[in-house]
């Protein structure tokens, strides 16, 4: 059993870690729903994008231009690693990076682009080449800052630099579940088209290869964006379980520490009792 | 006359969901209009001015990019910039404009020049409408 001043200040020191885990519980509940709401507003403009693609695809005579064509296994992939700038997020940050090291060691003509500060660091330390990191970005979201992301990864794949562009990231499923998933930006995969849509002739304006250029910068660009929302979302959903069950736990041992402390003070008090008694005792003898 | 009805969707949200009589768009290769019974279309657009004629009231915005679908007279446009006048800060837009000029005529190499011609047509649309 420790000194009873040991233990007060250990409540006290807990106490505090526990306002902090509670109001990071807070912010993160917040953010969580603004990323969700982002998720959700974006929609209606990826899936017109989606739908408008599957479509011209379905019609077009250019299927061999490189948006289109699927690549070789082998062929040289870049790959965008999305994961968080801060920690204090579960395993959030560590699951993801997981999953790309082991996409790099399955393929090794791969190039790394990192986004977040926490992946960053990690492959830095871990002496893993990084082409470009931006970090910093979840701070203010906005969709201006998926469109530098997009452009580079443009920039790289209609320069033949790259055949494929992978990127792996965490998916917001609910607050308590999080997947990893591998998706292909470029060339764009088989889009399914919707039943019951119309997949009507179109007249071009200026001409098809215009339009289906205008069509696959908007949908790299979106597509960037919506993977950010996604990651956002799912880092501050395993932030908010984190924060809550560190709030638990910091509960759970200051009622046991306060317990241990009411019985330290108890023993003190009844030593003190029994050499008070004792020393009455001594003297009426 | 029957109406149309328009969509115009920004990545972060829906900008305006409408029904009107007339529009303009500012098409790559020219301006266009689009009325009852039009056949179906894609059209890339251009920074320009985007005219919505409902009844007797006239919509203007300001608009940066995107493509624009019709079919079953629905007009569909998607943009990542599209402005109403009350949203746009002129001052800025004059900057903006003058250097774009500048850089026009700096005569740099042609990358710069063409992408300094779409701010000053970006910068150009905003002003006029605010």
């Amino acid at each position: 059993m420790g000194n009873i001043r040991d233990i007060k200040s250990r409540i006290g020191s807990i106490r505090n870690t526990r306002q902090i885990t509670n109001a990071m519980k807070m912010v993160a509940a917040a953010k969580l729903r603004k990323a969700q709401q982002g998720i959700i507003k974006a929609r209606p403009y990826a899936d017109n994008i989606n739908h408008m693609l599957a479509t011209i695809k379905f019609k077009s005579r250019e299927t061999d231009l490189k948006i289109f064509v699927q690549p070789e296994p082998t062929a040289k992939c870049a790959l965008v690693v999305v994961t968080a700038d801060r920690g204090l997020c579960g395993s959030f940050n560590s699951f993801v990076i997981k999953a790309a090291l082991q996409y790099l060691k399955d393929h090794p003509n791969t190039d790394l682009f990192c986004i977040g500060k926490k992946g960053t660091d990690i492959f830095k330390k871990k002496d893993v080449k990084i082409i470009k990191s931006y970090t910093g970005l979840f701070n203010e979201m906005n969709f201006s800052v998926s469109l530098d992301i997009a452009s580079d990864l443009k920039h790289h794949f209609f320069s033949n630099e790259y055949d494929h562009i992978e990127v792996i990231y965490n998916e917001f499923k609910s607050v308590i579940q999080q997947n990893i998933v591998q998706k292909q930006v470029l060339p764009i995969p088989d889009i399914k088209v919707l039943e019951g849509v119309s997949l009507l002739d179109y007249l071009y304006e200026p001409g098809e290869e215009e339009v289906i250029e205008e069509l696959t910068n908007k949908y790299i660009n979106v597509e960037i964006w919506r993977i950010l929302l996604e990651s956002s979302a799912a880092e501050q959903g395993t932030r908010m379980t984190a924060m809550d069950s560190a709030t638990d736990n910091a509960s759970d041992l200051i009622e046991s520490l306060t317990l241990q402390y009411n019985m330290v003070r108890q023993a003190a008090i009844t030593n003190e009792i029994i050499e008070i008694a004792s020393g009455a005792e001594a003297q009426n003898q | 006359m029957e109406k149309l009805k328009l969509l115009i969707i920004q990545p972060q949200k829906i900008f305006l969901e409408t029904e009107f009589d007339d529009i303009i768009i500012p098409g790559k290769d020219g301006d266009f209009g689009v009325f009852y019974g039009h056949t179906p279309f894609i059209s890339v657009i251009r920074p320009g001015i985007l005219e919505i004629y409902n009844n007797s009231e006239v919509t203007k915005c300001a608009i940066h990019d995107g493509y624009v679908t019709v079919e079953n007279n629905i007009v569909t446009i998607l943009c990542e910039v599209v402005e109403k006048a009350d949203e746009i800060d002129k001052t800025r837009a004059e900057a903006a404009k003058e250097r774009a000029e500048k850089r026009i005529k700096s005569n740099q190499d042609e990358v710069d020049f063409r992408r300094a011609e779409i701010a000053l047509r970006k910068a150009i649309a905003r002003i006029a409408i605010s």
